[in-house]
């Protein structure tokens, strides 16, 4: 997977948990979290929804990797790189 | 093989827990003991109709797009559509101290602020303060018991309006004789008066139906008549022995049928005494041609009621305490189906003890079991109008009914007065939910059930 793609990946798990988020004006280097006005039970669906699609077992001190679009592509790309 | 997660008890907390594990491709199990899932908010049929047991009104309304609602915030994790549920407002609810005063409301908050300047002048800045603290108190952060009624003592000048703020918010969620705590009481405020109350248009029967089906769809598993006799915690899983002898090795288990109740199932005794009071009602179904409602009774929804200005929320001397109670009617909600039979149901404080003692001699239990019947009928009339003569069907549950088909101690809806509210019970494995977590009502139990396995359980699959 490339970093674009990584990026459709969590944008795609996003809509899934909030089919109204606003994912036009995402700033992909500021937290998600806040942008989307998501709470922590949201954001573990984002783990959980990577664990189920891609098998990936992000371990709880590992969550804060995700906490912007820009980031997400930077600890998921070695990861995904061969899916 | 190893189960990831066995779930104890198929009430509303199981349920919703098992919708949430399941819902991310991970294997769970629900054991129930009864027959029939849904805890304490299931049904049975008598005379060709469908009888709920514990519904009343859901609380904690909330509008499509307000996303931190508690009610939104569970449909989501839970994955569950608005659509799939048709929700239906209640009409509008009172609060009525016999004699005193009557405070209406209902899922716009400025009627019950307008009622209250009106009828509390005097209070009416005191009632504003508490709003603005209530806006900002945290009621989920962990804290000691802190008594709401000593909270409100100290800011509402008028005694009575304290009661008769208390008073519905005890009778939907307190597991405390005569107080509650600060927290939960500011959860209820906000499940109650700011957000409001509604009930699906189905009966409990379809709600419960529609929770099964999303387990079953996301590869689910669940066994009703099933119970479970004792669980031990091994060096890396638990392990369930099941009454049939059948064991099940798993990685986590989440009971919700109660603490003592689990710790009854480890066989561990952590030496906790374990006096205090539960609290335990009776609930009495009167079924009755719509047109036989009392004037007034057909545009209402709830009636929390009490004689007198002081509200005694405790275990009663006698079987019952028709002093103050609920009434309820299901009718009372907008876009309801109408149907020809309608109910109108009253709830009480009762004593568990008395009624064991009177179940050791049946026609003695059966014959106070009609004494209270007619007794809250009556009390009923005298606060809405006479309907008694057109009573179609009745039929009472003592906290005797609700312990043989729950298995809750005493009977006890409300569970434990202490609550373990981050359901940590000193096991690395085994986790509690439900009643005796402490969210209360049926949004709060199935959040109750989510939030655990959002806390302990998923991180670690």
């Amino acid at each position: 997977m490339t970093g674009e793609d990584i990026k459709d990946l969590i944008l795609e798990i996003i809509e899934d948990i909030d089919d109204e988020a606003d994912l036009a004006s995402l700033d992909p280097a500021e937290p998600l979290r806040e942008q989307l006005d998501l709470d922590s039970m949201d954001f573990l669906d984002i783990v959980m929804e990577l664990r189920k699609r891609h098998q990936l077992q992000i371990p709880e001190e590992d969550y804060p990797n995700l906490a912007t679009l820009n980031s997400c592509v930077i600890y998921l790309e070695p990861l995904l790189k061969d899916k | 093989m190893r189960l990831p997660v066995l779930i104890i008890g198929g009430g509303l907390s199981g349920l919703a827990a098992a919708v949430r594990i399941s819902r991310f491709g991970q294997r769970v199990l629900l054991v129930e003991q009864h027959t029939r899932p849904g805890g304490l908010n299931s049904w049975f049929i008598r005379n060709k109709t469908l009888f709920e047991t514990g519904l009343h009104a859901i609380t904690n309304f909330a509008e499509p797009g307000n996303k931190h609602a508690p009610l939104n915030r569970l449909l989501r994790q839970l994955k569950i559509k608005r659509s799939e549920i048709e929700f239906c407002p209640q009409l509008g609810s009172k609060i009525l101290f016999e004699n005193c005063e009557t405070l209406r409301f209902s899922n716009d908050f400025n009627l019950f602020e307008t009622e209250i300047s009106e009828k509390f002048p005097g209070s009416i800045d005191n009632f504003r303060s508490l709003l603005t603290f209530l806006q900002q108190f945290d009621a989920f952060a962990p804290a000691p018991f802190r008594s709401a009624r000593a909270f409100l003592d100290k800011i509402i000048a008028e005694p009575l309006l304290t009661e008769m703020l208390l008073c519905p918010l005890m009778y939907y969620g307190s597991s405390n004789e005569n107080d509650m705590d600060l927290g939960q009481f500011a959860i209820m405020f906000h499940a109650i008066f700011l957000e409001g109350m509604f009930r699906p248009r189905g009966s409990i029967k379809e709600f419960i139906d529609l929770l099964l089906r999303h387990i079953q769809e996301n590869g689910g598993e669940i066994r009703t008549g099933c119970r479970v006799q004792n669980i031990t915690q091994q060096k890396n899983c638990a392990v369930a022995v099941m009454e049939n002898g059948e064991e099940i090795e798993c990685n986590y288990i989440l009971s919700t049928i109660g603490s003592q109740e689990t710790e009854s199932l480890l066989q561990r005794d952590r030496g906790i005494k374990d006096d205090t009071p539960r609290l335990s009602f009776v609930e009495n179904i009167f079924q009755l041609p719509y047109e036989a409602l009392p004037a007034g009774a057909q545009e209402t929804t709830i009636i929390f009621f009490n004689h007198g200005e002081k509200f005694h929320y405790q275990r009663p001397q006698s079987s019952i305490d028709p002093r103050s109670g609920v009434i309820c009617f299901p009718s009372g909600f907008k876009g309801i189906a109408r149907r020809e039979l309608v109910e109108i149901r009253t709830t009480h404080l009762a004593a568990t003890e008395k009624w064991e003692q009177l179940a050791m001699v049946p026609e003695a239990y059966q014959q106070e079991k009609k004494r209270c019947s007619e007794l809250s009928c009556s009390t009923a009339e005298s606060l809405i109008g006479d309907f008694a003569h057109a009573v179609t069907f009745r039929d009472m549950f003592t906290p005797l009914t609700i312990k043989r088909y729950t298995g809750k101690i005493d009977g006890a809806i409300y569970g434990h007065p202490n609550k373990i509210k981050d359901g940590n019970i000193g096991l690395s494995n085994i986790f509690l939910a439900g009643t005796d977590q402490g969210f209360l009502g049926i949004v709060g139990s199935m959040l109750s059930g989510v939030s655990i396995v959002n806390q302990h359980i998923l991180p670690r699959l």
